[in-house]
């Protein structure tokens, strides 16, 4: 069987494609020191952390092209603690890890020395509500997969490879669960799709892009 | 369709997700209830907003409530104390609010699905809600993080038996509510006079009408002449600007019946600006949409140095012009500016005319900033942005737990 032959063979079953927007609500928790943030982090829900230290993958939620992360953009810009803000920036969000391994992490970044400064400004912790939608769009084989990948809405890709993950509601990625199962020839695919750390995106484009570098490796 | 214009602005996709989003809610009535039916932003809003939800199959209604003249004037010092914390509460100024509470209550036909009340004038309407399932989220669109402490407790009253509520940033969210507050900032209209392209020759018609010189760079500030938009402090700036550059400024603002000082702040400014030629204080009347389109666009740098301030969508609407803007520090424009990215942020006179000068100096930067700033506009500040919002906020309050994974 050729590779094209194989990319165009049936899946036993088909990709439907969703999307999501998150709707930011207050979650009546402000932050003025690092105490305070630490504290903010222990109480906030999982969609607070998902917000604040995922949604910056879009467009739309701006950070500064050098930081990765809200937690990270305030302590740099209104505590000044630079070092601290590149640490909090570059935290490992890959799989399998969830909203909760990030959570501990941040806290055990932040929790490692004492700072004695206060902000300004305070951090206002949010949290989000997610209105998951049906596009109405499938793919039937992994040809239409990497198509779909190509061409559909953003937020389809940041809901099937990052938000049910990082929020548990799936082991890893739903591109790579759906190869495992319709084209075990590809595992690898799978795999190194599994690699990618969305937290280190903030231009949503570019993590396309690189789900299509990997997705091409089928054509070797 | 209203709706497809603007799919040419934001793209298929999102024009799409709207439609999607509308779906959940189709078959039910919606009511929104102000205060006013023309002039000021919530009006405006509504009158775009309300059409575009009725166009996504949703009945929706707008009712306007009425009062005599001590129930606004309660109501706009009820404004006043809630966003500055201080001033003077009217004599018997809860009797009277309750009173016209009552009056709109048995008045107005409030049995919809889902009811939206926007900001203090009609909040207590709550207490008339009749409809068994019906669902009231409270809108407010002015800045209560440091409320008049007896106007917010008699406020929050009313305001913890709504359902949900909407602030427009969350700086302005409260640690002591009870009710999701859902964050969705106000928007621009891209379609509309003040935000559209227009023709060259009437850019320069207008120029030339105030006198305003199109071959030398312009500073524009657009507001209101009161303390809080910093006038004096604008002129300032440009007097700094103006050792190094031959700049002229515009400053347009309009009359406000209801700001009693605003003729002594506008006298101020006048006596700062002195007799220079170069500067020139506007007083237009307030639905002077194309000039303020003309100056927002001739601009080299757009100024909304506040020192308090709402939501501030002048930015967004020089942005979407893609013009650099530098602002104060405060209330929603650090959500609009990005500094370095959309503009500059500042908290001094000094710190403003330092940026301007630098992005007189520097235009490929200035370009650069203001392409950003559309950008920045189109992802959040558009009118499309704002109507999805309303439809999530109204979803996710008649079903606050539903699956999310549906």
């Amino acid at each position: 069987m050729t590779y094209s032959e194989v990319i165009e063979r049936p899946a036993k079953e088909h990709f439907r494609f969703y999307a999501a927007y998150y709707l930011p609500v207050f979650a009546g928790i402000r932050a003025y020191t690092i105490d305070e943030l630490i504290e903010g982090i222990n109480k906030a829900d999982g969609l607070s952390i998902f917000y604040h230290v995922f949604h910056p993958m879009f467009s739309s939620h701006v950070v500064p092209e050098d930081l990765h992360n809200d937690f990270a953009v305030w302590i740099k810009n209104e505590l000044h603690l630079d070092e601290l803000a590149y640490r909090v920036s570059d935290i490992s969000a890959e799989e399998p890890r969830t909203v909760e391994d990030v959570r501990r992490d941040l806290i055990n970044i932040l929790s490692k020395e004492s700072y004695d400064v206060k902000a300004k400004r305070p951090f206002n912790f949010m949290t989000c509500k997610p209105v998951v939608y049906d596009l109405g769009k499938e793919a039937s084989n992994f040809a239409e997969l990497l198509d779909q990948i190509a061409s559909i809405t953003f937020r389809s890709i940041a809901y099937h490879f990052v938000f049910k993950r990082v929020m548990g509601y799936a082991p890893k990625n739903d591109f790579s669960l759906w190869i495992e199962r319709n084209y075990s020839e590809f595992s690898d695919i799978s795999k190194k799709l599994s690699l990618l750390d969305p937290q280190t995106y903030t231009e949503e484009e570019k993590l396309r892009e690189d789900l299509l570098t990997i997705l091409k490796e089928v054509f070797k | 369709m209203m709706l497809e214009k603007y799919a040419q602005i934001i793209g298929e996709d999102e024009l799409d997700s709207i439609i999607k989003i509308a779906e959940k809610l189709k078959g039910l009535s919606i009511l929104h209830v102000n205060s006013t039916p023309a002039g000021g932003g919530v009006a405006e809003i509504l009158s775009k907003l309300v059409p575009l939800m009725n166009e996504l199959g949703i009945k929706t209604h707008w009712k306007v409530i009425r009062g005599d003249q001590a129930f606004f004037n309660v109501t706009k010092s009820f404004h006043n104390l809630l966003q500055n914390g201080k001033g003077q509460l009217p004599e018997g100024a809860f009797e009277t609010y309750k009173k016209w509470q009552e009056i709109n209550g048995n008045e107005l036909d409030l049995d919809y699905d889902i009811v939206f009340i926007h900001d203090p004038q009609p909040a207590g309407l709550i207490e008339f809600r009749k409809k068994a399932g019906s669902k009231w989220i409270w809108r407010c669109h002015i800045d209560i993080s440091n409320p008049h402490e007896q106007v917010w407790n008699f406020l929050k009253g009313y305001i913890s038996k709504y359902d949900s509520m909407i602030i427009s940033s969350p700086v302005f969210g409260r640690s002591d509510l009870n009710i999701p507050q859902f964050v969705i900032p106000p928007s621009i209209d891209p379609l509309s006079v003040k935000n559209r392209d227009i023709p060259d020759i009437t850019v320069y018609r207008i120029l030339n009408k105030f006198d305003v010189d199109p071959d030398r760079p312009i500073i524009t500030q657009i507001s209101r002449f009161d303390r809080f938009k910093d006038p004096v402090g604008v002129i300032q700036t440009y007097k700094l600007v103006k050792r190094h550059v031959d700049v002229q400024l515009v400053y347009l603002g309009s009359p406000a019946s209801d700001d009693p000082e605003g003729e002594i702040v506008y006298k101020e400014t006048v006596e700062a600006a002195g007799n220079d030629k170069d500067i020139k204080l506007l007083m237009l009347p307030p639905n002077s949409d194309l000039e303020v389109n003309v100056f927002q666009r001739s601009a080299s740098v757009v100024l909304q140095k506040s020192i308090k301030e709402g939501f501030g969508l002048t930015v967004s609407e020089a942005l979407w012009k893609r013009r650099p803007v530098i602002g104060g520090n405060t209330g929603g424009i650090p959500l609009q500016i990005i500094p370095g990215i959309t503009g500059y942020l500042v908290d001094t006179v000094e710190e403003a005319a330092h940026y301007t000068l630098f992005l007189l100096r520097h235009k490929e930067i200035a370009d650069r900033l203001g392409k950003n700033g559309r950008e920045h506009v189109r992802n959040n500040f558009l009118i499309t942005r704002e109507l999805r919002d309303y439809l999530m906020a109204a979803y996710l309050t008649l079903y606050p737990s539903s699956n999310i994974l549906s």
